[in-house]
């Protein structure tokens, strides 16, 4: 409800404009308003009971590994920041090599062969197969 | 007479050995989407999109219908062999396809599931054929209020049908329509909601948010949920199947093929839905509705040929009136305009080649569907043993460089992020990311629609009420959104009977 309303007072500030001259924030503002009443709507019946699954009964939450979660999450972020600058082999052989070892714990020598050999098959597919720019980095390839 | 005379034209287009060769290339990615689990053929299309954009449009929306229908097929093999639905329209297959496999038949639920979804491809071609032209000349009479209250319905449909919650999938709409105002106003050109980002000017990329919300999410969910990967060791042999199996699924099929054809038209419908419905209506009609879930072939030849003439039903509305019904046909929508093709009424009179080559096409595809998951499933069945410990970091990596090759651009990647955060969260709560899509690519059609219509009125919205396509298809759409609210419906409601199957 809060970001219906923010993007209410957004659409706002862009101007509503009139229904004769509906202007930037026309739709915006509406769109905002139709999530903020639906969200009060499905509050009210989570409080009142009415709609109710089986996923609901159970607690959803239980037994993630929030750390692994986590940890793949943070370091796909991390390597959106800075492939483009440490170039695609490095960045992605770095992540592959933590993606791998996040997934199931294999001996350290089958992730390293098996980060190398998808880094350079996504290069021959994207970059000479597909002639995609794929960022160069440090080592300039 | 003109009508053999086009599909002649489009055999000449589709017939091109550079055609054949993204047909061929198309039903293969298909195939292969549909039989790994994690990648359906809407994360494929758009990881695929920036690499068609060196070739002719033809070309290109041929390989990418490819992709979809060739999922279509391949998504029964892992729900007969390994009980993984390998995309979400192959659901269904899973409660019997399954069974048959764990009492040894595995090949004829593999055998008439790919003659199933020929024979209903192949008649959902043919309806695509007689119902688009004809549907041309009413889309001409189209103003602003029509194509407004066409996608209301569309969307009211989809959340109708798609969710238990009406009101998350609403929300969820809702939602989309608000993600597709990111980005300059198409009227006044005044910049919205882009947060001094230039790249968010153009607004947010439909290929990112699908891929976040369809690719990434599904392996954020996989890394926590463990699932065991378990293949059928049983040598598949004997595919064709009986006469008898014959004699209990040729109606199955024929229903199917009907019912899907006329779900994928519907606006909102799609290859998902009709393969629910079908197997609802199916187990309705038998004489034996116990064996449903035992085992039974007619409830893998309904479902499977629901959702292949859906796929080929669902190209009518995005073809005649350039309005995509599902999120597939979103993408299609989005390569036609990349290469400078807008869909609608005009598309069949100036890209004639275009809509022929690829209705043609399709025959072909078909038959080399037909080829590819009959004699070579051995090879699918070896595909499914890849560990999902090296399927997932690949299919990551997979969406992290295609939503970055598109504009060179790494906030693509973290809008790609996002979104995918967003996908996994909204699939732990129960909130459906379809309407979301596809309310976030109807979103500027429907506001250019709908100011241009108020304007027009002077600000009535009579409008909407007093042109009759326009009435009839917003009746349509109130009588979806009040229905629910009766208390007697709501056991009856499709979206219930969905999730109650999906729980099975």
């Amino acid at each position: 409800m809060t970001f219906a309303l923010l993007v209410c007072l957004g659409g706002l500030k862009l101007g509503f404009g009139t229904f004769q001259q509906p202007h930037a924030g026309f739709m915006p503002f509406l769109s905002g308003l139709l999530l903020g009443l639906l969200a009060l709507a499905d509050l009210i019946s989570g409080l009142t009971g009415q709609w109710k699954t089986e996923a609901m009964g159970k607690n959803i939450w239980a037994e993630i590994s929030w750390m692994k979660l986590g940890l793949t999450v943070a370091v796909l972020f991390v390597y959106t920041a800075f492939f483009t600058t440490v170039g695609f082999f490095i960045g992605t052989i770095l992540l592959l090599l933590f993606l791998f070892r996040a997934m199931e714990p294999m001996p350290w020598w089958k992730i390293f062969t098996a980060s190398i050999i998808t880094t350079v098959l996504f290069y021959l597919g994207f970059k000479v197969g597909l002639d995609s720019q794929l960022p160069q980095g440090w080592i300039g390839f | 007479m003109d009508l053999i005379n086009y599909l002649m034209m489009g055999f000449s287009v589709a017939l091109q050995p550079m055609n054949l060769f993204y047909c061929f290339l198309g039903v293969l990615i298909g195939t292969l989407v549909g039989v790994l689990p994690g990648l359906g053929p809407v994360a494929a299309m758009s990881l695929l999109l920036p690499a068609t954009f060196h070739t002719t449009p033809v070309a290109s929306i041929i390989m990418l219908s490819g992709i979809y229908y060739g999922a279509m097929y391949g998504g029964s093999t892992t729900s007969i062999l390994v009980n993984i639905p390998g995309e979400a329209a192959s659901v269904m297959t899973c409660l019997d396809g399954y069974q048959m496999a764990r009492q040894g038949r595995a090949g004829p639920a593999l055998g008439i599931s790919a003659f199933g979804s020929f024979i209903a491809g192949t008649v959902g071609i043919l309806g695509l054929m007689l119902i688009a032209p004809p549907l041309v000349d009413f889309a001409l009479k189209f103003g602003p209020p029509e194509y407004f209250s066409l996608m209301v319905l569309g969307l009211m449909v989809l959340t109708f049908l798609t969710s238990a919650s009406m009101v998350r999938a609403l929300m969820m709409a809702a939602f989309g329509l608000i993600v597709g105002t990111i980005g300059l106003d198409n009227i006044s050109g005044l910049a919205r909601f882009t947060f001094n980002i230039p790249e968010l000017l153009d607004g947010v990329g439909l290929v990112p948010v699908v891929m976040g919300l369809f690719g990434i999410s599904e392996v954020l969910l996989n890394i926590e949920l463990k699932i065991k990967q378990e293949v059928f060791t049983t040598k598949v042999k004997g595919l064709l199947p009986t006469l008898e199996d014959w004699a209990r699924s040729i109606w199955a099929i024929l229903r199917g093929t009907v019912v899907g054809f006329f779900l994928g038209i519907l606006p909102g419908g799609g290859a998902v839905i009709a393969s629910f419905v079908s197997y609802a209506i199916e187990k309705r009609v038998s004489r034996h509705p116990e064996d449903f879930g035992k085992g039974a072939i007619e409830g893998v030849a309904a479902p499977e040929s629901a959702n292949n003439s859906a796929a080929q039903g669902a190209f009518i509305p995005l073809l005649t009136l350039g309005i995509p019904s599902n999120v597939v046909m979103a993408m299609l929508l989005g390569a036609l305009i990349i290469h400078g093709v807008t869909p609608g009424p005009l598309l069949l009179s100036q890209h004639p080649e275009l809509f022929w080559g690829v209705v043609a096409s399709m025959y072909i595809g078909n038959a080399m569907l037909l080829a590819l998951n009959l004699p070579l499933i051995g090879m699918w069945v070896q595909l499914l043993k890849v560990p999902y410990s090296i399927l997932f970091p690949v299919i990551i990596l997979f969406c992290l460089i295609g939503s970055y090759s598109i504009a060179n651009s790494a906030t693509d990647v973290a809008i790609m992020l996002i979104f995918g955060v967003i996908g996994y969260l909204m699939k732990k709560l129960s909130f459906e990311a379809a309407p979301m899509v596809l309310a976030f690519v109807l979103g500027p059609m429907l506001e250019t629609a709908l100011r241009q219509a108020l304007i027009k009125s002077r600000g009535s919205f009579s409008i909407f009420f007093t042109r009759p396509i326009s009435a009839v298809c917003l009746i349509i759409a109130i009588a979806l959104m009040v229905i629910p609210l009766l208390p007697w419906f709501r056991r009856r409601r499709p979206g219930a009977a969905l999730e109650q199957e999906e729980t099975i």
